[in-house]
């Protein structure tokens, strides 16, 4: 395994004057209501252990108030954590000086917000240039730069333009040719496409993946949306009141929900969208034998979703698939296993169990 | 026999106090009561035990025209060293309003005329507004008030300028450190609710009144407290996700402060110095009791000898000054607030 790009280790982080006190208790396990009542202090995180791999996308998700936003401002030291260690590149980041910290923050980690967050007094190539212009780069420099980002985002020709004169979608486009510019190897991106609408949001997401296959930045992104989050990540975090829930691939965590609160969570997707066919699919041997006996409908892809190879069968369960990665085939589907997949699995709710 | 004697008497402190007998002057009250045959005993039954109805048993305990007296005795003893310190410290105030004096009068008219409309066009970039500063001047000067006006305009510029100067630095510092907040605030509400006269009586004993630093200290301590609270209230209204933004990407504090937070708080700050402006210009007659000149002086005649026509026109005068300050800076404020609300 590689060294992860970022590691955060027994994380804690407490809300109040006393923080460093009352730590104690939740180490000892008092819960978040009880402290409330009992200290006047808010736990906003607790025990966090995430490993973050290089060139992977890793998503923290989690409903309002489960500390997620709380969690990316900690890579950066925005806030300050109560007790933990932060490692970026094996870097202790707890351990940085304020011009470290600022260099850290400068050369290795870029930031795209929520509300935008852009300068309204200068122009979208200025802004964009933002973090240059900090680092001390030369005019030209800071243009061509700001230039070729903002054209590889879609806003060539918006250059000179003021950050209100443009759409929200434009505005965070703006925001993501910031943070390329900065040329940092990690992003951090905090609920940025959640203030978006709907269409938006998937045209954002979909810019986002391909820049992402171009580029293989190792991205941090927050959001509440489990859609997203499961058409984003590489490894998925599920926080829930400060505390990490269940962390791993995407389609596992949807195929096999560890916790109630998931299980709920789960239920809800689309999931002949989300679910791709290598997560479904019996894997078998490539000169197992079983290839040349079976009869086979065709071939799919391992990374096409269920949806499409339903409506590829037409709806017919017969056909078996088998499954192609590249040239090689890796496994065969059964339509009856597709269909199974299909049904989330309720057991908090009590109702049909399907293991 | 006062009210109060057999307390005295009582704690035993007869001897501390002198026997009693107040050998005080006799206040012209006590004067006024003797003469129409009253005596002090005759009084409300029950006097509220106040400095002077306890001197009257007890000598030793002071009367309140000594409180007075004594605020009076500490600040003379205390003004030489203060003069000391504060007279070279505000000396170039004084330099700078009479050189600005100087320039405004001895400038012949047909080039400062001019050179007014062209700093009214360039603040403001309004046709509108500049038509009425052109006809506003041309009015004062017609009437033969050209001069003072341009007296009381170079003070204003003056106050004004070293009000901005000092204003928005402490403002900025106001705004990082809760602390200086809170100990500059009450001293913001004294100077702005403190009636004018009130710090005019130390200024004067400080230094002579024939100096223009003392009208300009004057005008400038009523001034300045707008121009502070605002870049306070500006800076601390800035949005603090653009601030986030500024931390996330590694700025330092001032990179932050010349980059986002004044930029950001640059309307509020002008707000702030349009009201210097205006304060400043409501001050200027005020001072001209300690000799500013200008159309405060006018006013002044006015009053002094009831010639309500001098009044009154200088009067008219002022409040002319009075818009076409207030309409300029305010166009210039809407055009930095515009530059980023376009839409």
């Amino acid at each position: 395994m590689t060294e992860p790009k970022v590691r955060i280790r027994d994380l804690y982080k407490i809300f109040g004057a006393h923080d460093k006190d009352v730590l104690q208790h939740v180490k000892a396990g008092m819960g978040k209501e009880e402290l409330l009542v009992e200290h006047k202090h808010v736990l906003g995180l607790q025990d966090i252990n995430v490993d973050m791999q290089p060139g992977e996308i890793t998503v923290v998700m989690g409903l309002s108030g489960s500390g997620k936003s709380t969690l990316i401002r900690h890579l950066n030291r925005l806030i300050e954590p109560t007790a933990g260690e932060i490692f970026v590149d094996g870097e202790d980041v707890m351990k940085l000086s304020e011009a470290g910290l600022r260099s850290l923050r400068q050369e290795r980690m870029s930031m795209v917000f929520q509300k935008f967050a852009l300068l309204p007094h200068r122009t979208v190539q200025q802004n964009a240039a933002m973090s240059l212009r900090i680092r001390g780069r030369d005019e030209t420099e800071q243009a061509n730069e700001a230039r070729k980002w903002l054209d590889r985002v879609g806003l060539g020709g918006y250059e000179n333009h003021y950050p209100n004169q443009l759409s929200g979608g434009m505005q965070q486009r703006v925001g993501i040719a910031r943070a390329l510019t900065a040329n940092t190897d990690i992003m951090l991106m905090d609920e940025a496409f959640s203030a978006l609408d709907p269409l938006i949001r998937t045209d954002m997401q979909d810019l986002l993946l391909e820049l992402q296959t171009e580029l293989h930045k190792s991205i941090v992104f927050i959001t509440h949306d489990l859609d997203e989050a499961l058409k984003l990540a590489d490894h998925l975090v599920i926080l829930k009141d400060g505390a990490v829930v269940q962390q791993g691939e995407p389609q596992g965590i949807l195929l096999n929900p560890s916790d109630p609160y998931i299980e709920d969570f789960v239920s809800d997707i689309n999931r002949a969208r989300v679910l791709r066919v290598k997560s479904v699919m019996t894997a078998l041997e490539e000169n197992s034998g079983i290839f040349a006996k079976t009869k086979y409908s065709g071939d799919v892809k391992a990374t096409d979703n269920l949806e499409s190879l339903i409506a590829r069968s037409g709806g017919d369960t017969g056909h078996i698939y088998r499954v192609v990665e590249g040239d090689k085939p890796i496994g065969q589907i059964d339509m009856r296993d597709l269909v199974k997949a299909l049904v989330p699995r309720v057991s908090s709710t009590g109702g049909n169990v399907v293991k | 026999m006062a009210f109060y004697d057999g307390i005295f008497k009582g704690l035993g402190l007869e001897g501390w106090c002198g026997g009693g007998a107040s050998n005080a002057p006799v206040s012209m009250a006590d004067l006024l009561a003797q003469s129409n045959g009253d005596d002090a005993a005759s009084g409300p039954a029950f006097p509220f035990p106040s400095l002077d109805n306890l001197n009257e048993s007890c000598a030793s305990i002071v009367q309140s025209r000594d409180v007075t007296k004594g605020i009076e005795d500490g600040f003379l003893a205390a003004k030489p060293a203060l003069k000391t310190v504060l007279d070279p410290i505000t000396q170039p105030l004084s330099w700078l309003l009479d050189g600005a004096l100087y320039a405004f009068e001895t400038i012949p008219w047909f080039i400062m005329i001019p050179a007014l409309i062209l700093l009214a066009y360039w603040a403001s970039r309004s046709v509108a507004v500049t038509v009425f500063v052109a006809f506003s001047i041309l009015a004062l000067a017609f009437v033969d008030h050209y001069d003072v006006a341009m007296q009381t305009l170079a003070i204003i510029f003056v106050c004004t300028g070293i009000s901005v100067a000092l204003g928005v630095p402490i403002g900025i510092a106001m705004s990082k450190n809760d602390t200086l907040q809170r100990m500059v605030v009450p001293i913001l509400d004294l100077l702005q609710t403190l009636p004018t006269f009130v710090y005019l009586i130390p200024l004067i004993f400080l230094f002579s009144v024939t100096e223009s630093k003392l009208y300009g200290i004057a005008i400038i301590l009523y001034a300045i407290v707008p121009v502070i609270r605002l870049t306070d209230l500006g800076i601390r209204l800035v949005d603090q996700d653009v601030v986030e933004a500024a931390n996330a990407f590694g700025m330092n504090g001032r990179q932050k402060l010349m980059g986002v937070e004044l930029p950001l708080a640059l309307p509020n700050i002008m707000a702030g110095i349009n009201q210097t402006i205006m304060m400043s210009l409501a001050m200027v007659v005020i001072a001209s009791l300690v000799s500013a000149p200008g159309l405060g002086v006018n006013v002044l005649r006015g009053i002094r000898n009831l010639e309500l026509g001098v009044g009154i026109v200088a009067g008219i005068g002022i409040v002319l000054l009075a818009v076409i300050l207030d309409r300029t800076s305010k166009a210039a404020l809407d055009r930095v607030d515009m530059a980023r609300k376009q839409r």
